[in-house]
């Protein structure tokens, strides 16, 4: 759902990403268009249970990834926009940017417990090699 | 092991559905892979300040006396308000670009602004052609966009000191400070 958002606006998502003030310019844009299709990639691939525990290592690592950005903002007192759910049109101050940060961190942890809980639970494949590649 | 090729795998598939969305985006929709809508560094001259590090100078400040608004070469551009930027509107031959998306631009921009949107992959074309069209690399040209925190009228500004203009003006206040003063606007395609 966040990834498809994005998806629509790559240039928009983009704009987002410069914002943070994290990646080298020459990164923003291959990031822009690889991240949402990442997205989209694993949750599909968690949603319809096909090799989950490598979608939910990646899921967990973009949350980190996302954690860490918005982290690193909000210890600068740099207000951004999350960019989580596509580009916003509306106007926001900079206080109500900073506590939208917050829940955006606070939601990601939770999103992040979540991708733990699945690698915990779902069984690491056999080493013999027999078992099926779709789990 | 197999972990992390399924994970290069997923990564790998990512990558080519970006590929392939991206080549059939439409053109504002479309991103470059390499570079970037910020021109890293100056390749005009070796003292040409980087984007965002020009110190912005207000054009009634910088200027030997109000309403002239002469060329400055050793910076990518000045800002100025909206009171200097009404009466640059005013005289009929400054060109107004507008840095934001086309799709906001389309939704109402400041009358005769056309748009040149340094977030969609034609920016660097758009930049060339404008500067084919032949205009006075020393007059003055006025960019803009949301003003308050946006920085693409800058990003612009630096892209249009490196093509060779040498009076790039910033509205800093942008758009919102424009209709806040009732100037004249249009809607649509339309500059």
């Amino acid at each position: 759902m966040a990834g498809a958002l994005k998806i629509a606006d790559p240039p928009g998502f983009a704009h987002e990403i410069h914002n943070y003030a994290l990646l080298p310019e020459r990164l923003v844009n291959p990031a822009a268009l690889i991240l949402p299709w990442l997205e989209v990639v694993t949750g599909l691939a968690l949603f319809l249970g096909v090799w989950r525990r490598s979608a939910a290592a990646i899921f967990a690592v973009l949350l980190v990834v996302f954690i860490g950005a918005l982290s690193i903002n909000l210890g600068r007192g740099r207000p951004v926009d999350c960019g989580c759910f596509g580009t916003s049109s509306v106007p926001r101050t900079g206080a109500e940017r900073l506590a939208e940060m917050k829940v955006a961190i606070g939601r990601d942890v939770l999103l992040l417990l979540l991708a733990g809980q699945i690698l915990w639970a779902v069984p690491r494949p056999s080493r013999r090699g027999s078992a099926p590649l779709v789990r | 092991m197999r972990l992390i090729w399924q994970a290069v795998a997923l990564l790998t598939l990512a990558v080519v559905c970006a590929a392939a969305s991206n080549a059939m985006a439409g053109r504002e929709r479309r991103l470059a892979w390499k570079g970037a809508a910020i021109t890293e560094g100056s390749q005009r001259s070796a003292s040409t300040p980087a984007a965002g590090s020009a110190a912005p100078v207000s054009a009634a400040s910088s200027q030997a006396g109000k309403g002239s608004f002469s060329p400055h070469p050793d910076k990518p551009y000045v800002e100025i308000s909206g009171g200097e930027t009404s009466q640059l509107h005013g005289r009929g031959d400054v060109p107004f670009l507008d840095a934001r998306r086309t799709s906001v631009y389309r939704e109402g921009h400041i009358a005769g602004a056309r748009p040149l949107s340094v977030w969609e992959s034609d920016i660097d074309d758009k930049v060339k052609a404008f500067f084919a069209e032949g205009h006075d690399p020393s007059g003055p040209i006025v960019v803009y966009c949301s003003g308050g925190e946006c920085e693409d009228s800058h990003t612009l500004a630096q892209k249009l000191y490196l093509a060779g203009f040498d009076a790039v003006f910033v509205y800093k206040d942008g758009f919102p400070d424009w209709q806040r003063r009732g100037l004249p606007v249009h809607s649509g395609d339309r500059p």
